[in-house]
């Protein structure tokens, strides 16, 4: 029994990728209506790429592609595009491209049509290392997706996110990884016997901060991607959490427990000065920074229950100002990167927690999903896409809508998922 | 006055031409993104005796002391009275309802709660140091009422 034991232990990192895979489940109801032909040149990496470049417009729910079976034969020497016969298909744009590659290089050009305008819209080209295929996807995606939709796309985005690998009686695994927004190209950045919880951005996506039981305690840890490089943001022998970073990227807000109970702080990375936000004798915590950096959104129970809270950061004193007002429970709150609304987790008399949206000229919240136990949403960066944690059965995985009414699941190979944080632009 | 008007001239054309012009030409490399992990070593095993098994349960979002629970907290002074020098942890713990950091802030609300009352029969605040791992540690793995009640809890160390 002893020898089961240790072989499983032995062999368990050999299946510790837990790679996410991608369900489009919904799409929205007027998509645009897209042909994309497969790009011409070197076939493995057109069919490579064509395959990524498809997932990720379709992710969006705004863009119903054509089926390639569907595909007209392309003729365009000359330039000349037979305007007609897509319009007969009924589609909006065309997307041809064409790929040239080297040894050390892919380079990708495409070109966006507009069917009804009958013109070009797009010319352009992005290139690489070989062994940058997905990336060069995902930055094509995402000029087709700017040039079509109107707004910059979240493709070439990343997220950070929990996973946990429980094994009976061995104690969890808790690793904290990085991931193409489509959920390949999987990395760990830390790995863990204790709970990690609350990964956060830094503005330019370099760094992270997160919460880490490492020590049997809870605190902040500042990680340098690239580098591995991290460090405790704090030595007060208290509890730390809820880490969020400021548009600028000079301060994090912070959850200090120095007195026994949860209250905010304003952390100056520069010098560490501490500026305390709230006093309550309730639980405040989870604050996150409003995309213009002059007010945070926080989590309080002075009402009695956890309700969400404005505070502006520019008024001395400033009185902070109740935002959700629909059941007893509304929490864990972000605004949309415009501000004309807040995106949190909202429990429904029905004791199912989902996650809701609230715009700024509305008095009610909208119930944007529909499971027993949504968590932690976090905002795509141009606001039109949420990712959150869902548990289906006992399985805890991401999943995700966009505003305009579609969603997907991302599933993972091994393990819970969950904690999900979405990645600034990053170019 | 001939340059002023050529400037307005051609940042008029540039913003006609900026408006009008359908057509967008971009050409970009792609970045460089490398990553690198880092593992932590394990916490070294916990060498502080277990001194007390009292488990404290609480009510759904509350963090009040019950009848049961000072009973089992009386027992506690007992020991702590004999004992002097003794140490204790309190861990709090939330079920899984909920948000993780607000769970991580009730949990220490629990923990709190059980390190006021043994300050009040007493006990120095320094022989006492109250945490939480939130939901994080879980006793009991299910998503019903009973593994819930089972969860929401201080445990002393």
């Amino acid at each position: 029994m002893k020898k089961i034991s240790l072989f499983v232990l032995f062999v368990l990192p050999l299946f510790c990728a837990s790679e996410l895979f991608l369900e489009i489940t919904k799409g929205s109801e007027d998509p645009f209506k897209v042909a994309m032909i497969p790009f011409a040149g070197n076939a493995s990496v057109s069919k490579k790429l064509n395959k990524v470049i498809r997932n990720d417009l379709s992710r969006t729910g705004e863009f119903s592609l054509l089926d390639e079976r569907l595909l007209l034969p392309l003729e365009i020497e000359n330039e000349e595009i037979n305007y007609q016969d897509w319009r007969l298909l009924g589609m909006d744009y065309l997307v041809v491209g064409n790929i040239v590659k080297e040894k050390n290089s892919i380079d990708v050009s495409y070109e966006i049509y507009d069917i009804q305008k009958r013109r070009k819209i797009r010319s352009s080209k992005v290139f690489g290392l070989p062994t940058q295929l997905r990336q060069l996807a995902h930055y094509t995606s995402d000029g087709i997706y700017e040039s079509i939709a109107g707004i910059k796309g979240i493709a070439s985005t990343k997220l950070l996110y929990v996973n946990e690998i429980k094994s009976g009686d061995i104690k969890s695994r808790y690793r904290l990884m990085l991931a193409d927004s489509d959920g390949a190209n999987e990395q760990t950045l830390l790995n863990s016997s204790e709970p990690i919880i609350s990964p956060s951005w830094s503005p330019d996506g370099k760094n992270i901060a997160y919460v880490s039981f490492e020590t049997g305690l809870a605190k902040v840890y500042i990680q340098n991607i690239a580098t591995g490089k991290r460090e405790s943001v704090l030595s007060q022998n208290t509890q730390i959490s809820s880490p969020s970073w400021s548009p600028d990227g000079k301060y994090l807000s912070l959850t200090l427990y120095q007195d026994g109970n949860a209250e905010i702080y304003i952390l100056r990375l520069r010098d560490r000065t501490l500026t305390r936000m709230t006093t309550q004798f309730a639980i405040d915590t989870e604050s996150s920074w409003s995309p213009k950096g002059n007010k945070i959104l926080f989590t309080s129970g002075r009402s009695g229950s956890a309700q969400i809270y404005e505070l502006d950061l520019r008024r001395l004193n400033a009185k902070p100002k109740r935002l959700s007002f629909e059941g007893t429970y509304n929490a864990k709150a972000s605004y949309l990167p415009n501000e004309e609304g807040i995106i949190f987790v909202h429990r429904s008399g029905d004791g199912l927690f989902n996650i809701a949206l609230k715009y700024k000229k509305e008095n009610f919240a909208r119930i944007l999903t529909e499971s027993k136990m949504d968590e932690s949403p976090s905002v795509a960066p141009n606001g039109n896409m949420v990712i959150y944690g869902i548990t289906e059965g006992d399985q805890s995985m991401l999943a995700g809508f966009s505003l305009s009414g579609a969603s997907f699941k991302l599933p993972a190979s091994q393990g819970e998922v969950r904690e999900p944080a979405w990645s600034n632009f990053l170019r | 006055m001939n340059k002023s008007l050529n400037i307005t001239f051609t940042s008029l054309a540039f913003i006609i031409f900026t408006s009008c012009s359908s057509l967008q030409i971009t050409e970009e490399s792609v970045l460089n993104q490398a990553a690198t992990g880092v593992t932590v070593s394990p916490k070294s095993i916990a060498t502080q005796a277990v001194l007390a098994n009292a488990v404290i349960y609480f009510e759904y979002d509350r963090f009040t002391l019950t009848t049961e629970s000072i009973q089992a907290l009386k027992g506690v002074v007992d020991l702590m009275n004999k004992n002097s020098k003794i140490t204790l942890s309190l861990e709090g713990h939330a079920d899984e309802r909920g948000t993780r950091e607000y769970n991580l802030a009730l949990g220490q609300r629990r923990s709190e709660s059980v390190s006021d009352y043994l300050i009040a029969n007493g006990i120095k605040r320094s022989q006492l140091f109250a945490m939480s791992y939130g939901e994080e540690r879980p006793l009991s793995l299910g998503s019903n009422d009973s593994a819930w009640s089972k969860n929401r809890r201080v445990e002393i160390k």
